[in-house]
């Protein structure tokens, strides 16, 4: 659908499912039809630039209908024009290849261009020379007899063990952290509320102690508690896996 | 040590009286194994002299030769090999339920007849010389194991591979070695390479030096 193909359809029950034609969106650069959305993204009336592409997608799996039948369709309807779009805006991020002023192919000489050619034609030659080979022996079987290699006959180019090595054992990507946020707590610190909490009270639950924290602080408490724990300060117990864990000062 | 002669040594020298053909030692050993026996691990294995070993490879020839055989002494890369006689592959293919590698195409056939010319060669210096990238077909016949990387050029900056055909591809050519292919300098006349230049000349106007026919890594023959 293009801009020029008129109003849409008026909302209404969609007992299959609304079509992706019915999928509007909200975005600071455009709002509206998201099939328009494409077509003037197509006629360079929208920047594909300044399209948030994750904003989009994220708009389309809230909206989308799971029970309805024609569910997968949208789907793949929606991934097939997104994932033109992701391509599309790639291709505007990548820097345009112009060669630097010097760079630019020089003009062969007319000597060297028949040496080329002759030297391809040959090779070319050669190439036919090869065709008739290769046909006139693929009619040659042997054995299927696999002899096993004898100890000592691997050859392994030392280079190549040493660069698989450095693949296997080097991280090639730094994991991000980015969704973890700030740390601001430290274990020192939580393994001294985790004393305060337990000084002369008996056993505490893990989960009473850290009920009104984060994931973060909980997550650090653990480490504090395990800490404490492997300098022999509180005892940690827990009665079935996965179970309540329970603390208790050992001194 | 006792050794059993049925299963372990040397063949028996030709001075016993159970001493079997040289011949039909050859014919074992080549029998069995899927890869060319050059005549030095035969002469090894077998213990045989080499005057008995190229007497039992002669006769084994010649009854191979025979219509009543369906196996051919082929001498390929570098070695001795028992086949099946080419009339008979459709018999054999069927059996094995098998069908044949299809055939390479012409980019991958020039990319191997430049390396067997002018190799080892990077694979920029095959794509140099066929004039566009042949990244993607070197991948192939890498893969098929007609190529394989046997160095580094290690002049060059970043120090490319340098490819060169393989065992399996002098097998599946049917040639001892690379000396068996005409010299690359024969494959084009006089006549043709003339008219080349004229076609250049005609095109990029005449050139006051001579004309080079040789490129930047051309060489008289294969290997």
């Amino acid at each position: 659908m293009t801009p020029e193909s008129g109003p849409l359809p008026e909302s209404g029950p969609f007992p299959e499912g609304r079509p992706l034609s019915e999928f509007t969106v909200e975005l600071d650069v455009y709002s509206g039809p998201y099939e328009w959305l494409l077509a003037l993204i197509l006629k360079d009336e929208v920047e594909i630039f300044e399209v948030p592409l994750k904003e989009l997608i994220d708009l389309y799996l809230s909206s989308r209908d799971t029970a309805a039948t024609n569910a997968l369709e949208r789907d793949a309807e929606f991934a097939s024009s997104a994932s033109s779009l992701v391509l599309l805006k790639s291709r505007t991020l990548l820097p345009l290849f112009e060669p630097e002023p010097g760079e630019e192919d020089e003009p062969i000489e007319p000597e060297e261009l028949a040496g080329r050619l002759a030297l391809y034609l040959r090779v070319k030659r050669g190439a036919e020379v090869l065709r008739v080979r290769l046909e006139e022996n693929s009619g040659h079987l042997t054995t299927g007899h696999e002899l096993r290699p004898r100890p000592g006959w691997l050859k392994l180019d030392r280079r190549k063990l040493d660069l698989a090595a450095r693949r296997l054992f080097s991280r090639l990507e730094e994991p991000t952290v980015s969704h973890l946020g700030e740390i601001t707590v430290t274990v020192q610190e939580l393994a001294a509320l985790i004393r305060t909490s337990l000084g002369g009270s008996g056993p505490v639950s893990f989960e009473e102690i850290t009920r009104e924290m984060d994931r973060l602080h909980v997550a650090v408490a653990f480490a504090a508690a395990l800490s404490l724990a492997n300098e022999g300060a509180v005892s940690l117990s827990q009665s079935e896996p996965l179970g309540p864990l329970t603390l208790e000062l050992l001194t | 040590m006792n050794r059993s002669p049925e299963n372990d040594g040397p063949v028996p020298s030709p001075e016993t009286t159970d001493a079997p053909p040289a011949s039909a030692v050859v014919e074992a050993v080549l029998f069995v194994s899927g890869r060319p026996v050059s005549r030095r691990e035969l002469a090894a294995l077998t213990e045989l002299t080499a005057e008995r070993l190229e007497s039992g490879i002669s006769a084994l020839r010649t009854r191979c030769e025979s219509p009543e055989s369906g196996l051919v002494l082929r001498e390929v890369a570098g070695g001795l090999q028992l086949a099946t006689k080419v009339r008979l592959a459709p018999v054999i293919e069927n059996y094995r339920g098998e069908a044949r590698p299809s055939p390479l195409s012409a980019a991958a056939l020039e990319v191997l007849s430049c390396v067997l010319y002018l190799g080892p060669v990077s694979r920029g210096g095959v794509s140099r010389v066929r004039g566009v990238n042949s990244d993607a077909v070197v991948r192939g016949l890498l893969e098929r194991n007609l190529l394989a990387e046997t160095g580094r050029e290690s002049e060059s900056p970043l120090a490319p591979a340098l490819l060169n055909v393989t065992e399996d591809f002098f097998i599946a050519s049917g040639a001892p070695d690379s000396d068996d292919f005409p010299p690359l300098r024969s494959l084009v006349s006089e006549e043709e390479l003339a008219r080349v230049r004229e076609r250049v000349n005609a095109e990029t106007g005449p050139s006051e030096t001579g004309p080079s026919e040789t490129g930047p890594s051309e060489t008289g023959g294969p290997g």
